[in-house]
Parts: C-alpha cells; sequence; structure tokens
C-alpha cells in the first residue's frame, strides 16, 4: 500500500516537474520577441545616438506602426484559425482608394465627409465576409480565393479614380494626418482602439475562444456543436474590417487615394504576426504577440532608414534581421515536423 | 495540351504561309495603284518634315481592320494613363483619315511574362494588321516584344527600356522606331532647378525610385552630375522608396528627425514627391522645404502653383505613345520604309517640359485643362532636336 503510494507520488511529481520545466520554457519563448524589441532599440540608439530615441522619431515610429499594426491585427485571427488572408495588399489599396473619393477630392463631386470613410470601411467589411463565406461554402482553400480577392479588389480600386489618384480636399479628413492627443497621432490612437477590440474580442468573448479551438482542431469544437464555419466567416469579416481601416488611414496620412497604399504590406504583416509568436499552424498566440511583432518591425525599418544602409544592401540588411528575429522567437521544439 | 499544341503549330504555320503570300502579292500592287507611293519610300526622304497624305493610302488598308494597341505597365500610375490618352488621341486621328481600327490597352500588371504574352497575342489576333506602343517592363524583354511583333508581321515603336546591344535595326522593318525621354538630362534638370532654389547650399534628400530600373538610374545619374557643379550642396539622406508614395513619406518622416535643417529634397518621380510633401506638411515645413519631382502629375503641378514644390518634369505620354503610334502606323500604311530610315530616326528622344513657377499656368493650360493638341500627320515632330 505504502510503496504503491510513493510510486503515485513519483509519477506525480515528475509530471509536476515536467509541466513547470515546459512552463518556464513557454515562458521564455513569451517574453522573447519583447526581448528582441528591446535589444533593437538599444543597438539603434547605441549607433544612431539620441536622434533616433529623440521624442519627434518616436512619434514617426508610432505613425508608421499604425498601418501594419491593424493590418497584422485582422491577420493574426486568421492565422489563429490555420488559414491565411492573401487579400491585404488589395482591401487596403481599395478602402483607401474609396476612401478618398467617397470624401470631398479632386477627382470627383463627391462629398460625404466622415461617413465616406465609414462606407469605405463597410465596403471592406464586406470583402472579408465575402472571402470567408466563399471559403468555407465552396471549401476553396482561404490562400486561392483570398488571392483572387487581393486582385479583384486592387482593380476596384483603380476603377474607383481611373488611373488619376484623388487628392483629399476634405480639411476635416486631411488634418487628421497631422493631429495628436496627448502626443501619439490619431491615427496611431484608431489603430490603438482596434487593438484594445480585439483583445476584448479574443479574451472576452466565446467568439475569440472558438477561434482558438478551431485552430488548434476544428474536429473538437465541431463536436461540441459549435458553427465552426460561422466562426470562420466571421474571422474573415473581422479582418476585413481591420483592413478597411487601415486603408482608411493609410489614405488619410498620404492626403491621397492610391491602390498603392495596400502594396508591400502583406508580407511584414505575417512576418510581424509570426515574429510576435503566433503559430502559423494555428491555435496558438493573439493579438498582443503581434502588437510586439509589428513593433518590432517598424523599429527595424525605421532604424535602418535613418542608418542610410545602402539600398541596394537595406533589403538584404532586413531579410536577415527578420530571419534571425523569427529564429529567436518561434517556439520550435513543439514541432516534430516542420513544412 | 498536345491537341492544342498541334493546332496552334498549325495556326502560325498557316499564318507564315499567309504572311508571305500577302506579303509577296500587295507590295507591287501598292506600286501599280499609287505610283506616287514609291516615291516616298525613296532614300532621299526629308522625314524631319514629313508628312502623312492621306490620299497615298490605299484605299484597301483604309478599309482593313487595323489593331492599335499600347502595352504597358499599369494603369495605377497617372503617367501611364497619359500614355492611353495618347492613344486614344491617335485614333481619333484615324477616324479623320477613315482608317477601320480597333483599339486596346495590353496591361502587363508589372510582369515580363504576361507583356511579352500579351504582344505574342495581340500580334497573333491582329494577323500583320497591328500597331503597337510598349513601354518593355525592363529593358532586357525589349528585343522580345519587337520579336513577338516582327513574327506576325505587325509594327512596333518601344519606349524608355531597351538594352544598349539592340536595336531597331534588329527586326527590320518591324520593330520601327525606339524613344526615350531623356532621364538624365531632366534628373540633371530637376536638380539643379532644386538647388537654385536653395541658394547654392545645404542639405538635401535624394529619393530613388525601383533599384535597377533604367529610369531611376539615369535621372540619379542627372543629379550626380548637376551636384558635382554645386559643391557647397551636401546629400544627408540618399534611399529607394520604389516610386511608392507611402514609402517616401516614411522615408522623409524618419530623416527629419535627424536632419530638421534639410532645404530641398530630390525625387526621382512625382509619386514619392506627393509623399515627401505629406511628410513635410506633417512638421510644418511644406513650402520651405524645395521639392522636385519628375512625370509632372496633376497634384504635383498643382503644388508647383502653390509654391510647395520647386519644379517637375512632363515626359508628355501623350506625345509618346501617339506619335509612336503614327510612326508605326505610316510604315504599316507603306508611307515609310522603316528599314531605310537612317539611324537618328530609329532610336532618338523625345522632348521634355519642365514645368516651374515661371510657366506653370500654361502648362496647366495645355496640358492640363486640355489635351496637348497633337499633328499626327507631321509624325516625327515628337523628336527632339
Amino acid at each position: 500500500m505504502g510503496k504503491e503510494k510513493l510510486a503515485a507520488l513519483s509519477i506525480t511529481e515528475e509530471f509536476a516537474s515536467k509541466i513547470k520545466a515546459d512552463n518556464q520554457k513557454e515562458r521564455l519563448t513569451k517574453w522573447a520577441p519583447v526581448f528582441v524589441l528591446i535589444a533593437l532599440f538599444l543597438v539603434f540608439s547605441l549607433i544612431l545616438g539620441g536622434s533616433f530615441a529623440s521624442g519627434s522619431n518616436l512619434v514617426s515610429i508610432l505613425n508608421q506602426w499604425a498601418i501594419p499594426l491593424l493590418v497584422a491585427l485582422g491577420l493574426t485571427f486568421v492565422i489563429m484559425l490555420g488559414s491565411i488572408d492573401l487579400s491585404i495588399d488589395g482591401t487596403v489599396g481599395m478602402a483607401g482608394s474609396l476612401a478618398a473619393v467617397f470624401v470631398l477630392n479632386s477627382r470627383n463631386g463627391n462629398d460625404m465627409g466622415v461617413w465616406g470613410l465609414f462606407l469605405a470601411v463597410f465596403c471592406s467589411v464586406i470583402i472579408g465576409f465575402i472571402i470567408g463565406t466563399i471559403h468555407v461554402k465552396l471549401k476553396i482553400p482561404s490562400f486561392m480565393v483570398s488571392f483572387a480577392f487581393m486582385n479583384i479588389c486592387a482593380g476596384i480600386g483603380l476603377l474607383s479614380y481611373g488611373g488619376k489618384p484623388p487628392t483629399i480636399k476634405d480639411e476635416f479628413i486631411a488634418s487628421i494626418a497631422k493631429s495628436s492627443f496627448l502626443e501619439i497621432p490619431i491615427i496611431t490612437w484608431v489603430a490603438l482602439l482596434v487593438f484594445v477590440l480585439c483583445l476584448y474580442i479574443q479574451e472576452c468573448t466565446p467568439f475569440g475562444r472558438h477561434i482558438y479551438a478551431v485552430g488548434t482542431d476544428e474536429t473538437i469544437p465541431k463536436a461540441v456543436g459549435i458553427n465552426v464555419n460561422k466562426v470562420k466567416i466571421k474571422v474573415f469579416t473581422l479582418a476585413g474590417f481591420c483592413f478597411g481601416v487601415a486603408g482608411v488611414l493609410g489614405a488619410i496620412r498620404l492626403g491621397q487615394g492610391q491602390v498603392s497604399i495596400g502594396a508591400d504590406l502583406m508580407f511584414p504583416a505575417n512576418a510581424a504576426v509570426v515574429i510576435g509568436g503566433t503559430a502559423l499552424t494555428g491555435g496558438k498566440g493573439g493579438v498582443v504577440n503581434t502588437v510586439v511583432g509589428t513593433l518590432i518591425m517598424t523599429v527595424l525599418f525605421n532604424g535602418l532608414t535613418m542608418m542610410g544602409v545602402n539600398p541596394n544592401i537595406k533589403t538584404g540588411v532586413q531579410g536577415l534581421i527578420i530571419l534571425i528575429a523569427v529564429a529567436l522567437t518561434v517556439k520550435r521544439g513543439s514541432t516534430i515536423i516542420s513544412k | 495540351m498536345k491537341l492544342r499544341r498541334i493546332t496552334s503549330l498549325l495556326l502560325v504555320a498557316a499564318l507564315a504561309i499567309a504572311g508571305t503570300l500577302t506579303g509577296c502579292g500587295s507590295q507591287p500592287s501598292e506600286t501599280t495603284d499609287t505610283p506616287a507611293n514609291s516615291g516616298t519610300v525613296a532614300e532621299d526622304i526629308d522625314y524631319a518634315n514629313f508628312t502623312i497624305d492621306p490620299s497615298k493610302i490605299p484605299q484597301e488598308k483604309l478599309d482593313t481592320t487595323l489593331y492599335v494597341a499600347t502595352s504597358v505597365r499599369g494603369l495605377e500610375n497617372p503617367y501611364i494613363v497619359t500614355i492611353t490618352e495618347g492613344m486614344d488621341e491617335f485614333c481619333k486621328y484615324l477616324d479623320s483619315i477613315g482608317q477601320k481600327y480597333e483599339k486596346q490597352v495590353l496591361d502587363s500588371g508589372g510582369s515580363n511574362d504576361v507583356e511579352i504574352d500579351n504582344m505574342k497575342q495581340f500580334a497573333a489576333k491582329a494577323k500583320g494588321n497591328a500597331i503597337a506602343y510598349a513601354d518593355p517592363n525592363e529593358a532586357a524583354i525589349a528585343p522580345s516584344l519587337a520579336e513577338a511583333m516582327a513574327s506576325s508581321g505587325g509594327y512596333i515603336g518601344t519606349a524608355w527600356n531597351k538594352p544598349d546591344d539592340a536595336s531597331p535595326q534588329d527586326y527590320d522593318p518591324n520593330w520601327v522606331i525606339h524613344t526615350s525621354a531623356d532621364n538624365v538630362t531632366n534628373g540633371k534638370a530637376t536638380a539643379k532647378a532644386l538647388f537654385d532654389n536653395m541658394g547654392g547650399k545645404g542639405k538635401v534628400f535624394v529619393i530613388e525610385g525601383m533599384l535597377g530600373n533604367t529610369a531611376s538610374i539615369d535621372r540619379v545619374k542627372g543629379f550626380e552630375q548637376a551636384l558635382k557643379e554645386y559643391p557647397d550642396i551636401e546629400v544627408a539622406h540618399q534611399d529607394t522608396a520604389n516610386w511608392a508614395t507611402d514609402q517616401a513619406l516614411t522615408l522623409v518622416e524618419t530623416w527629419l528627425n535627424d536632419t530638421p535643417d534639410v532645404g530641398g529634397i530630390w525625387c526621382a518621380n512625382d509619386n514619392m514627391a506627393t509623399g515627401a510633401l505629406q511628410a513635410l506638411d506633417k512638421k510644418n515645413l511644406k513650402g520651405k522645404v524645395g521639392v522636385t519631382g519628375i512625370d509632372a502629375n496633376t497634384d504635383i503641378v498643382e503644388a508647383v502653383k502653390a509654391g510647395n514644390v520647386v519644379a517637375t518634369v512632363s515626359s508628355n505620354g501623350y506625345l509618346q505613345s501617339g506619335y509612336t503610334l503614327a510612326i508605326c502606323y505610316a510604315a504599316w500604311a507603306g508611307l515609310i520604309d522603316p528599314a531605310q530610315m537612317p539611324e537618328e530616326y530609329r532610336v532618338f528622344l523625345t522632348p521634355a517640359v519642365m514645368v516651374t513657377a515661371d510657366n506653370v499656368d500654361s502648362y496647366i493650360a495645355e496640358y492640363v485643362d486640355s489635351v496637348p493638341k497633337m499633328d499626327f500627320a507631321k509624325i516625327f515632330s515628337c523628336k527632339a532636336d
């Protein structure tokens, strides 16, 4: 009897110590992105002196951070599902172009004011909804559907202004780009607001928990009666919302609507999400990770730009640092096979 | 797949035979029908003043449907829109002389392969009755585009990019001309305007276009030539914004933090100048720091008028595409023989217009509020002196 108890205890102990070690490792990988961010910041401050860490450059970083953050937030939920959304470049460009042609602008007679901005975001939400619906109903991989919509949306954006980019003439909307509150640009406040919304959805709603469940193993939520398809459609719609806000803010930031607002956002966003620690396989990570991931990317671009690295080698250096950041932050031990 | 390949082979063979047959047949008939024609294809043509005389174009040519195209990188760039509008203007001229035609924009979306495939399909469809203006996505593909057109007997003119060792003579007579706005001169002219605006001294930012792109390299070369003439100008930062507005905005926004005393910003195109202006505006420096661009986008021309931009250069896309098509048309109609044309009429520079505060009003009246008047009958009036 006593012997049995001892054996049971040692198994329990062993299990407990393993859990403890796992937790420790988990905590370490959880904080790795933050360490990378701090390291980057310190290195750039050392090399560039005061101008990098100056108040005005921090404001620039916040300004440059807003749009990548919004895009990556939307993408985070999609990646947590284990899916992918390639429509970013098109959707963001479309929303930005539409926003500029809806408000008072140099191309047509529209003057919807702030409602024009909401309408542009709404169009992007619709696109997200359609992508999600086609993905689940026609059972086409999200990769393909969203890729198609990248092109469709870029086309809609181009058509909306017929090649000559509209300049925003609405003085209030144009002034948003320059305005700040507590030294932080309004554009960044909007992005932070969307972040809080996403965090609330992730942490405090059943929908948020369902995303993790579907991403981990679809069959389990299905077995307990969760409508998996509905969760997926909602995630793509939410992503559409984030991309739409990003596009509209992009247009405000540029003072002009252009499809190219969305150009080259997708891969840095993917990298930011992964560097932040959200697994491409789904089920792990979250929007807080993405905040850190996008900050790493923004600080990296900003610092390299200020350093004046020869443009011919800058792209390569960027790639190298991203690779190092991923190697440091992605939790690799748990996967046996990587593909 | 195999069947498709065989059919396409057969089709090509049939086309080739048809092409040689009609080619042999039509030439002598032209000379007999319109004896005056043979005179125009002689060597002593005054090309500088060459004028299309519609009465010399055989009626059968006028009744043949001519396929007209511009092959471009994508319509998101306002400059490229002026290229397509130049084609529209030329087509109005075709209407006026009673030529049957069908027009088309071939959009490569920035892909070399797509541009070549587009041109092959277009040329095949037109069976030799084709003229095209092409802006090769990269220098290397210009000969491939010419080859695609030559294989079906149509006529093509290229602009901006071609390899140094390739020339229109390689595909006589189908690769009619290659033109380019003088990027080095334009880059130098805007740089000098910028430096003069700064009083010849101070710090500048340089925003380059896409790395490896001929237009960007040459414009920057022009900038560097001007820089040598102004020893008190210092380049504080230089980087690429890939022709994109948002990337230029980010660059300038960042640079202004360690170089708040910058005196001028030189941009390799106007899209990027728009971004630079927006970044300056955020720091309330718009109008205080000189900016220059190239392309004469509408918003930048307006900024020149408002005093926020020092200078921009119009490459005049209307003229580039419109006249290139006109020259190709003259070749297709048999009025000129490209193979006989002297070298300086096969590869030449097209004139550019620099827009500064001095001439901005007349520029807006002629090029922005209206499409410039072009006389397409005088086909070589697009050649810079």
